[in-house]
């Protein structure tokens, strides 16, 4: 997964409204009106987070202008997901590396002791 | 939000362990995951809290391939605990990412408690830490 695209994922993720509006978009569709209700945003507030979001996956929004509902997109979070994945597989690949390192260490203090 | 945790027991004193995370000649002699190195003259370390850590990781096979980390330490106890903070930039701006690593003494040995965070994972995750923030923005309304 490509490091640029996953920083736009979590760019959008990183806001607490947007995060909600993705929470309310977990229980159905909802338009621009609908998602601004416990805000005390603007509309055009709400639709300038909509567009970082559509952005960046994570929703899809009906070409309907009349009734905009948007939608919520999992593929990219199950991406973030992968991103914190890689980050265990570094440490578990890094961690043995330093454990090899940690052997030949005290191998080389020993052989300096004797 | 969630967190990455890992830990894992050394068979070396925590001494050792600390120092091959603060001493530069250590951290480039295995720092990187396999097929990545981290050259010695990247490396530059201020072991004390308020310092700084920062080397390149470079790739093997395509040494045009890299991969640079800054962190702000910002505690520090010898021999037992190192936090580092990274700032991750991204398009909308940026964001701090957490390294917490804790030597703990074992009968000689050391335990290595490993955090790494925040990583938003899944919906439901989101969803809870959205809604607490709209409650508590709702709260703060209703209050005034």
């Amino acid at each position: 997964v490509a490091t640029d695209r996953l920083s736009v994922i979590f760019a959008a993720l990183a806001d607490p409204t947007r995060r909600a509006i993705l929470a309310r978009l977990a229980e159905g569709d909802a338009n621009v009106t609908e998602l601004a209700e416990p805000f005390a945003i603007s509309l055009p507030a709400i639709s300038r987070h909509l567009k970082v979001l559509e952005q960046a996956g994570l929703i899809a929004r009906s070409r309907n202008a009349q009734w905009r509902s948007s939608s919520l997109r999992a593929a990219p979070l199950r991406e973030a997901t992968a991103w914190m994945e890689g980050y265990r597989q570094f440490w578990d690949e890094n961690l043995n590396r330093l454990d090899a390192h940690l052997k030949r260490r005290l191998r080389e203090q020993e052989e300096q002791q004797t | 939000m969630s967190e990455l945790f890992l830990t894992r027991i050394f068979e070396a004193p925590r001494e050792l362990v600390y120092q091959a995370f603060v001493d530069p000649d250590q951290l480039s002699q295995w720092f990187g995951p396999v097929g990545w190195s981290v050259p010695r003259d990247t490396v530059q370390i201020d072991a004390r809290p308020g310092g700084y850590q920062r080397f390149v990781m470079v790739n093997d096979a395509d040494p045009a391939m890299t991969s640079p980390a800054s962190g702000v330490l910002t505690e520090l106890i010898p021999n037992e605990l190192l936090v580092a903070t990274e700032e991750v930039t991204t398009p909308d701006g940026t964001y701090t990412m957490t390294l917490r690593l804790e030597f703990h003494d074992e009968d000689g040995k050391t335990r290595l408690v490993l955090r790494q965070g925040p990583f938003d994972d899944t919906v439901e995750g989101q969803a809870r830490e959205g809604w607490m923030s709209s409650f508590t923005k709702l709260d703060a309304l209703l209050a005034r």
